[in-house]
């Protein structure tokens, strides 16, 4: 097993960023921390009166998988199935990353960016809101929400490299901010996983680790696991899947942590499922025939 | 974990996930003018519940929704706490609204408005310290005071610095909390890392600037309070102002916990980007400080000498710690407490955690229960202000139709300098508060970077007027510590009150010797166009006259 893993995640973990920018590497700037009980140093005396993650509205906000999973019923109407939402899902978070590299914003302004691309969908239909104009949005509010604003005309400006086709202007994004805004009742605050990686790794005495934790992390974000998850989690979990890939033991110090082991390897198993059933780079011509579906007049 | 079913508690909160309209609420009155938008008071038809509605300026049309309304809603969002205001939710015009100008959007959602619901509160510390007669107790302070630590102290400890308090945005309701509000300005910082205070917020640096002139005029706000009361609230609101206000100065935006934070050195290095314009625009406002807490030297603030700018702001002349001095009416504790709170060596200042430990708060008066404290009816700084504004504009226009700008005007003594900074910075409404100042100054014209009006009458040499500020006992004219550094608008609610014309010093006018500003007085005893305008412009303000007088802020 560890070998036919290893084989999957290598091409993977090379195609998708690992860092979108040159100020940032897997010790970049995460400014929220998430508080995992696990570790007293983030858990410091103030706790109480601390806002971290768990009374934060991303905690809140955390879904259940079967919650996640469902084609909003405008688009089912149009015949879009599961697999193909998904597949659209996954295919715009790939947009995203690509045009947050165009911007040459941080990850974290990607990740927040999918964050909120995925956590529309699960409000919101796609025949309403068209994915192709919502990923760019998107990426556009998370610069703000980030502190690294990209003004909208350069968006646009990128975009354009990247996608000729692209009909929407300025005014579209400006307005579809807007509807994104109410969509995700104003909830901008994302945490992320990667700033529980390095401290993590460090504990666990795993820094070497640190590069292929930070690209599973990464292709995390083509599924909706930081809607469902506690970004510590999805760290554990990607600290899990390097270590049994490069042999290293860490039962003893995941017992030390005291935390759900099933959900752990749930979450590895998930990320593993998903590098088997995307092995191949989805064809352009199958994400066509999906956006076409939306497009179609009922 | 997830499994609290969070889905259903989002769902009860908010059905559609989308926001209601704002005609769910009625309008009552503006209640205050924000940082970017106006405020009202209004209410809720189906509950009949009183709330604040804060309007979302939108008029960049090139950037959307305005990275300010991003940080403030963020922010907001991540705090919960008694002493912090409570964002309720957020509501938007969606159709074609008409705004002032008449002028009316097309439809487009983006351009509707967006207004944050807050709970209401009845008043704010500048309004409610402003009400004719107004006096608050020994307990009452300690009580507000400590509110406010509290708050600033959760605020700090979530990584969030406010950066712009002062009275009017301390909200109090009738049931005597106090509480932060107004976030427009403040910016979350990260404990460990410093990334997100680079140069990609270099138009922030302007801020600062700005920032600095509000605390500026906050400050010398204070002043006046504590010169009013025996006992200060003010010093309360002096020393919370100062623990902002020395991260700006001290450590630029990064932290006003002040302390032995490890990200000190840090700070210093965007202290020296800063710290230039500051010195540029306003070196006044750094002199004030000094006067005040003395000048920074390696006794008071080992290692101080060492750092890049140092010899660009070094006092000219030493200066000697006056604290004690100016403020000896205090009681011991309270005294100790703001000698710690204005301590300048930032890894000496005290945190806004421990001073809510400090003796001041544990000795009789002991801080009264807010449910205690004494109902009154709603008081904004916002309202009591416009009414002033209006009165004080008509007085100009009669004024101005007088004195045709006589020439020498542009000769004036050295009034606190910090006056003429405010004009640009703030360009608030237009109404001249010199009755010989050009209108053109007060104008909306926005140039934080432009030194200062060149000629008029507002150019005064700085430094010439030490210490008059806030010392009530010097300078026999006494006090009017207030007229000279507040510029229209944004002014104290004490502007002028010391003018002569109420004052029981200026002897209506004529003899005023430039007594407004103080110590200044002695070196320019023809401080003439003062003197004859000061009777008929300045006089109005019967509030602050009357107040003058009440508290014998003569002592």
């Amino acid at each position: 097993m560890n070998l036919q893993v290893m084989q999957l995640l290598k091409p993977k973990a090379d195609t998708f960023d690992v860092s979108t920018s040159d100020d940032e590497g897997p010790q970049g700037d995460l400014k929220y921390l998430p508080c995992p009980p696990l570790n007293s140093e983030a858990c410091n005396c103030e706790r109480e009166m601390a806002a971290n993650f768990w009374t934060s509205s991303h905690f809140k906000q955390l879904l259940e998988p079967e919650e996640v999973d469902v084609v909003p019923s405008l688009d089912k109407e149009k015949g879009l199935t599961l697999e193909e939402f998904k597949m659209i899902k996954i295919h715009m978070t790939n947009y995203i990353s690509r045009l947050g590299q165009q911007c040459k914003v941080r990850q974290r302004v990607v990740a927040t960016a999918i964050t909120y691309f995925r956590r529309v969908y699960t409000r919101k239909s796609m025949t309403e809101y068209d994915p192709l104009l919502v990923a760019p949005t998107c990426l556009y509010l998370a610069s703000k929400a980030e502190e690294s604003t990209v003004q909208a005309r350069h968006v646009i400006f990128y975009i354009k490299k990247i996608h000729k086709k692209f009909v929407y202007d300025l005014k579209d994004i400006l307005e579809m901010e807007m509807k994104l805004l109410e969509a995700l009742n104003y909830y901008l605050v994302v945490y992320h996983p990667y700033r529980a990686l390095s401290q993590l790794l460090q504990d666990v005495g795993m820094a070497d680790l640190t590069f292929l934790c930070w690209s599973l992390i990464n292709d995390s974000y083509k599924m909706d696991l930081i809607l469902i998850y506690p970004p510590y989690m999805i760290a554990l979990a990607c600290i899990y899947i390097a270590s049994v890939l490069k042999e290293k033991d860490t039962t003893a110090w995941f017992e030390e942590l005291h935390v759900d082991m099933n959900v752990v390897k749930n979450i590895s198993m998930e990320i593993l499922d998903f590098y088997d059933a995307y092995r191949q780079p989805i064809p352009d011509e199958r994400i066509n025939a999906a956006l076409s579906k939306l497009s179609s007049k009922p | 974990m997830a499994a609290a079913a969070p889905g259903q508690l989002n769902l009860d909160e908010s059905p559609s996930w989308g926001s209601r309209s704002v005609d769910c609420f009625e309008k009552l009155e503006q209640i205050g003018e924000g940082t970017y938008g106006q405020v009202y008071m209004a209410k809720e038809i189906r509950t009949g519940e009183i709330v604040a509605l804060k309007k979302i300026r939108m008029d960049n049309e090139r950037e959307g929704f305005p990275i300010t309304a991003i940080r403030e809603i963020k922010i907001l969002k991540k705090l919960h706490h008694e002493n912090v205001i409570q964002l309720k939710e957020i509501v938007t015009s969606p159709g074609p609204e008409k705004d002032e100008q008449g002028r009316s959007a097309d439809g487009n959602k983006y351009k509707g408005s967006i207004y944050m619901v807050f709970e209401y509160m009845d008043h704010d510390l500048t309004g409610l310290a402003d009400r004719p007669g107004m006096r608050f107790s020994v307990a009452q302070i300690k009580c507000y005071m400590r509110q406010l630590l509290t708050g600033l102290h959760y605020c700090h400890v979530n990584q969030v610095l406010h950066r712009d308090i002062k009275g009017s945005n301390l909200l109090i309701d009738n049931e005597g909390n106090l509480k932060l509000a107004d976030f427009g300005l403040a910016r979350s910082f990260s404990g460990d890392h410093n990334a997100n205070l680079t140069n990609r917020v270099i138009t922030l640096w302007y801020r600062v600037i700005m920032l600095w002139t509000d605390l500026q005029n906050c400050y010398l706000e204070l002043q006046n309070m504590a010169q009013l009361s025996t006992c200060g609230l003010s010093d309360a609101f002096l020393q919370s102002f100062c623990m902002e206000n020395q991260f700006c100065l001290g450590k630029t935006r990064m932290n006003m916990m002040g302390l032995s934070h490890p990200f000190d050195a840090l700070a210093l290095r965007f202290f020296s980007q800063s710290f230039d314009m500051i010195l540029l625009h306003m070196p006044e406002q750094l002199n004030k400080i000094f006067e005040l807490c003395g000048g920074p030297d390696e006794a008071i603030w080992p290692g101080v000498t060492k750092m890049p700018w140092y010899t660009n702001f070094k006092p000219t002349r030493p200066m000697k710690k006056r604290l004690r001095e100016v403020f000896k009416h205090f009681d011991r504790h309270a005294l100790e407490l703001l000698e710690r709170m204005l301590t300048l060596d930032p890894s000496q200042r005290i945190s806004a955690k421990d001073a809510l430990d400090a003796e001041y708060f544990w000795n009789d008066p002991l801080p009264c229960d807010p449910k205690s404290l004494p109902k009154y009816e709603s008081s904004h700084e916002f309202q009591t202000k416009k009414k002033r504004q209006q009165q004080r504009q008509h007085e100009e226009m009669a004024k101005r139709q007088k004195l045709q700008h006589p020439p020498q005007h542009a000769r004036l003594p050295p009034i606190q300098p910090t006056g003429q900074a405010h004009p640009q910075l703030r360009p608030g409404p237009n109404q001249p508060i010199h009755n010989s100042q050009p209108p053109v100054v007060a104008g909306p014209s926005h140039h934080y970077g432009k030194p200062r009006p060149s000629g008029g009458p507002n150019r005064y040499p700085p430094g010439g007027n030490p210490s008059g500020g806030y010392n009530p006992n010097r300078g026999g004219q006494g006090g009017g510590y207030s007229g000279g550094p507040y510029p229209q608008g944004r002014g104290p609610p004490y502007a002028a009150s010391g003018m002569p014309g109420a004052g029981p010093r200026g002897g209506g006018g004529g003899g005023g010797s430039g007594g407004g500003y103080g110590v200044g007085a002695p070196n320019y005893p023809q401080a003439g166009p003062y003197g004859s305008g000061s009777g008929a412009g300045r006089g109005p303000n019967m509030i602050g006259g009357n107040r003058n007088q009440q508290y014998g802020w003569q002592q």
